[in-house]
């Protein structure tokens, strides 16, 4: 069967520039005053668009990303590199491991934790590559697992998989000290095995084992035992502490926001109360500025195009491609839920910037990267297979009838 | 391939891409859900919790510090300043760092006469934190110092008061405390008009504390700055008195003087010595704390046989005496079965006298016979005399009222006439200042209505105000209430300037006062009361003289008051004339005070 291309998603294509557009506005409301916070505090010299130029400079280099994967370089090229891919990436992150062991000036460090090689102006996290490798490399992995049709065997499948995911997990998680990438990169090989077809018994185990570890993990790290602590105490209303300071004010510009916002250039958490308020707490700042209509909005964009990438999903008959689209939209969702579930303390806080709104160039490249692999694939999405396999699976099992009937009325 | 896939999807539908995909929707849902109802919660439903917070966190008070007046004396016709506002700097440091040296260096090159400390002695001192090691660093120097870059060191900005005449009339001044509140004297007294009102800054600020034009209910109240307030004193007189009243201190038992110089006319007053004084910069050092009490005006005394004025004055006010009125002095009276002696027993002075005489001799026998010739029976005191006398004291000459002057207070105490038992010893001895209880502003007050034609005035200390470089005339709010009362008859007035002046023939006679002044005065020597009774040893005494000086048939122009005491020194009126003497010659040399022809 072959499928004639035709027009991409229009919803994921606008819902990704309205964000990038809506990313760019508050970062110029918000920029002076981050520049001014951190003039004032660290007596450095920042110009008070900086903030701004550096996101307009993000902006357009993401877009550049992203019709490169979009329109510009066919999928079938990028995926014969999917391994060396894989390997650059691990190479790069263990690279940065050990020049942050040796003090190496490259490996540029925040707070005690190593995660961006710096090249004179320049910095790059070797984290998000590994996000886009992950994703590019299991899909062909998987699909050639299941072409060969030893998904769930030991050696052939379970192995090599462990080596690989387990070596990544290693690197950012403990080497980068990343955890908000961990839950990424955990939703990204959780969300593609569950759709490569993975027995339910076998998915279930190691969803168990991967929990296991994470609370041995945090049960073994007294920095982690405090971001629960913190956590739990902010979610009781208990004192504040040190450790609370960022998910309560982070609550306070949420909160302050009430149904409509303070309004654009209003927001008062931004001028110095909100730790990484133009970063990884911009939403915080987004509640403020608009409000509860304003944050409901944005996660309706979230939310819309999340089910249109999964929708590309289905009507995608290629292994390979439905499961890159699964793992870009396992990427998006995690690091939506959990940077907002972080700013209202539904979880605790770990560092992850929010999709195409935070100030960042590394992430926001990367994820537009992929998000345009999706459009791509979204091109050649067929219903006529969607509707055969619904006429196929009639009669054998009422629910899907009722869903495909909802889904193409 | 999809055929081989749908054959293995058929044999195991649980793990097909479409159902699989379908409990991935569900998680996008779910958490989606779950995030919009927990935004619902922290948006509107504890909307106004957050707001409070935010307010509490944000919202900045800040003090808008106003400046403090200066404080100006009169020199002759031009205004000098007297107290003014300085700001220096105190140096603080963090013992507990590192780099001591080079502080201790940085300090000795450029702060050594500022340094109040010894450094070995910081440093080694244990579980110090922060310590001032130099006060009163001029703005140059601390700039030089900050130039050093040094670490742990930290300058302070303090606001003082600097006192360029010193000690000078520091009774009357008063301080300013380390929290910048006026105590005492002017400084306190003269409240928001020399303290400014401070200012209000409410505004929404970032987390450094810098206040943000974002947020609408910022409020903005600007400072009022004091006035810079022009005393009536004049600093050259008050200077040359107070070398006056130390000169006698020094030679006397005295160990406390004070001196007051009025315009009678007016009520300016023009000197007011409260000696010792003490150092307003250093008042913390000072450790009798009733050298601050203005003695002139908050201490209340009996200023003894200078009151006789009053008592004579009513008497020949109410047209019952003159200066010509005899009676029978026989040394003493019997009052309510009390023998009230005269001071001067000397044999010449039993029999008959003019109440010129008695004035002059100060017997008490004399006022006494006032205050019966006020009640109409020149034989004993009646209710009629007390009351009359009452009416004089309390009403007339207010001696027990505030007197308004712009400096802290205390009311006097004047017995009532009707209450109380044995009033009419009470009585008898209020004619010659005794069993009351005034100031010496309140004496010298209702004295210059004595001599003035009979006028009482509210004194004052404040000429008006310092504004672009002159004197405006202006009053202070809170002391603008001027009284203008015409209480004695012209010829009352003049018949007591007469017996005043008679009062010092001996001083004329003696070459003290000069040929072509007018100068009168009353003497006064008050016993104190030791364990509640008048102790007749007289071991110790107040000496009071109060007079004035009026060029040769013209009005007087000056009164000058003078009060000596020493704890368990005998000080009499004699011995306070002679201060009473030499501040009154200064005068008219230093106010070159033409002689009167006649």
């Amino acid at each position: 069967m072959t499928v004639r291309k035709h027009k991409s998603d229009l919803v994921i294509l606008f819902s990704t520039i309205g964000l990038m557009a809506l990313g760019l506005i508050i970062i110029y409301a918000i920029g002076p005053m981050r520049a001014n916070v951190l003039n004032s505090t660290y007596g450095s010299d920042y110009d008070p668009n900086y903030f701004f130029l550096g996101q307009l400079r993000t902006v357009g280099l993401s877009l550049l990303a992203f019709f490169a994967a979009f329109k510009w370089i066919p999928y079938k090229y990028v995926k014969k590199y999917a391994k060396p891919l894989m390997i650059l990436s691990l190479v790069l992150s263990a690279l940065l491991w050990f020049l942050a062991l040796i003090h190496n000036p490259l490996a540029k460090c925040e707070l005690g934790e190593c995660r961006w090689f710096q090249f004179g102006p320049v910095s790059f996290q070797p984290a998000e590559l590994l996000k886009l490798a992950m994703v590019i490399y299991l899909a062909d992995f998987l699909a050639r697992k299941k072409e060969e049709g030893t998904i769930g065997k030991w050696q052939e499948f379970w192995l090599p998989l462990l080596i690989i995911c387990g070596a990544s997990l290693f690197l950012v998680v403990i080497a980068q000290g990343d955890l908000g990438t961990g839950v990424a990169l955990i939703s990204i090989i959780f969300s593609m095995l569950l759709v490569a077809g993975v027995p339910a018994k076998q998915y279930l185990i190691m969803v168990a084992l991967v929990v296991a570890v994470a609370v041995g993990a945090v049960a073994t790290s007294s920095h982690r035992m405090e971001r629960i602590d913190a956590w739990l105490t902010t979610l009781s209303g208990g004192e504040s502490t040190d450790s609370t300071y960022h998910v309560e004010n982070a609550m306070l510009a949420i909160g302050t926001g009430g149904l409509a916002g303070v309004g654009i250039g209003n927001s008062v958490q931004a001028t110095g109360y909100l730790p990484e308020s133009i970063n990884d707490s911009v939403f915080a700042i987004m509640g403020e500025t608009f409000g509860f209509l304003g944050l409901f909005l944005i996660l309706v964009i979230f939310a819309t195009m999340l089910i249109r990438m999964l929708k590309v999903a289905e009507g995608t008959s290629d292994t390979e491609n439905r499961l890159i689209v699964v793992g870009v939209f396992a990427w998006t969702l995690a690091q939506v839920v959990v940077n907002i579930m972080a700013m209202t303390s539904l979880i605790p806080v770990t560092g992850i910037t929010l999709p195409l709104l935070s100030y960042g160039g590394t992430s926001m490249i990367f994820l537009a990267y992929a998000i345009g692999l999706v459009l791509q694939i979204s091109c050649y999405t067929s219903r006529e297979v969607t509707h055969n396999e619904d006429i196929s699976s009639r009669g054998r099992l009422r629910g899907a009838h009722h869903t495909s009937r909802r889904r193409s009325s | 391939m999809p055929r081989s896939n749908y054959q293995h999807l058929a044999t195991n539908p649980s793990s097909s891409p479409r159902r699989r995909i379908k409990i991935l929707k569900y998680v996008v849902l779910a958490s989606f859900a779950i995030i919009a109802v927990r935004l619902f919660f922290i948006q509107i439903v504890e909307h106004d919790y957050w707001t409070a917070r935010a307010d509490e966190e944000h919202t900045m008070l800040e003090t808008i510090s106003a400046k403090r007046g200066e404080v100006y004396m009169m020199d002759h016709d031009e205004p000098v300043a007297i107290v003014l506002n300085q700001t220096s700097y105190q140096v603080v440091i963090d013992p507990t760092v590192t780099k001591k040296d080079e502080i201790k260096t940085a300090l000795e090159t450029y702060a050594k006469d500022y340094i109040i400390v010894d450094f070995d002695e910081v440093y080694n001192q244990e579980g110090l934190r922060y310590s001032i090691v130099a006060k009163n660093v001029p703005r140059d120097i601390i700039e030089k110092l900050a130039e050093q870059n040094l670490s742990a060191v930290y300058f302070k900005k303090v606001n003082q008061r600097v006192y360029p005449e010193g000690e000078l009339a520091s009774g009357v001044l008063g301080f300013v405390n380390n929290d910048g509140v006026g105590q005492y004297g002017v400084e306190s007294s003269l409240g928001e008009t020399i303290s400014g009102k401070d200012g209000l800054l409410k505004s929404t600020a970032d987390v450094n504390k810098v206040a943000l034009s974002i947020g609408n209910d910022n409020i903005k109240i600007p400072a009022v700055d004091g006035k810079d307030v022009v005393l009536s004193i004049d600093r050259g007189l008050e200077r040359k008195v107070e070398q006056i009243v130390q000169s006698h201190i020094d030679n006397t038992a005295a160990d406390h003087a004070s001196a007051l110089v009025m315009n009678p006319n007016t009520g300016e007053i023009l000197v007011m010595a409260n000696l010792p004084n003490y150092d307003p910069a250093n008042y913390s050092k000072v450790t009798d704390a009733s050298l601050f009490m203005n003695q002139i005006t908050e201490v209340p005394y009996e200023p003894a046989s200078v009151c006789k004025s009053f008592a004579f004055s009513a008497a020949i006010n109410e047209g019952v005496m003159s200066a010509d009125t005899t009676y029978f002095n026989q040394g003493y009276e019997i009052v309510d079965d009390w023998k009230i002696q005269n001071a001067e027993q000397r044999a010449s002075l039993y029999g008959t006298l003019d109440m010129k005489t008695a004035l002059y001799w100060s017997l008490n026998t004399g006022s006494i016979h006032a205050l019966k010739l006020l009640g109409g029976n020149p034989n004993q005191i009646t209710q009629q005399g007390r009351e009359k006398l009452y009416d004089y004291y309390h009403n007339k000459f207010r001696l027990d009222y505030p007197t308004g002057v712009e400096l802290a207070e205390t009311e006097g105490i004047i017995p009532d006439p009707n209450e109380g038992v044995g009033r009419d010893s009470t009585y008898a001895n209020m004619t010659f200042g005794q069993n009351l209880n005034i100031t010496m502003l309140q004496t010298a007050t209702a004295y210059s209505a004595v001599i003035n034609g009979g006028t009482w005035r509210t004194p004052t200390i404040v000429k008006g105000f310092y504004e672009n470089g002159e004197v405006t005339p202006g009053r202070i709010p809170k002391y603008s209430e001027k009284i203008e009362d015409k209480i004695l008859s012209d010829e009352t007035s003049a018949t007591m300037r007469d017996m005043f002046i008679n009062n010092r023939s001996y001083k004329k006679r003696g070459g003290i006062d000069r040929n072509g002044y007018d100068i009168g005065g009353k003497s006064g020597t008050a016993q104190v009361i030791k364990n509640g009774a008048y102790d007749d040893s007289m071991s110790e005494t107040v000496g009071t003289y109060i007079g004035f000086i009026a060029p040769t048939g013209e009005m007087p122009e000056y009164v000058i008051m003078v009060k000596m005491l020493g704890d368990g020194r005998y000080l009499d009126g004699g011995i306070a004339s002679n201060l009473f003497d030499d501040i009154e010659n200064m005068l008219i040399d230093y106010l070159k005070i033409k002689p009167g022809v006649l």
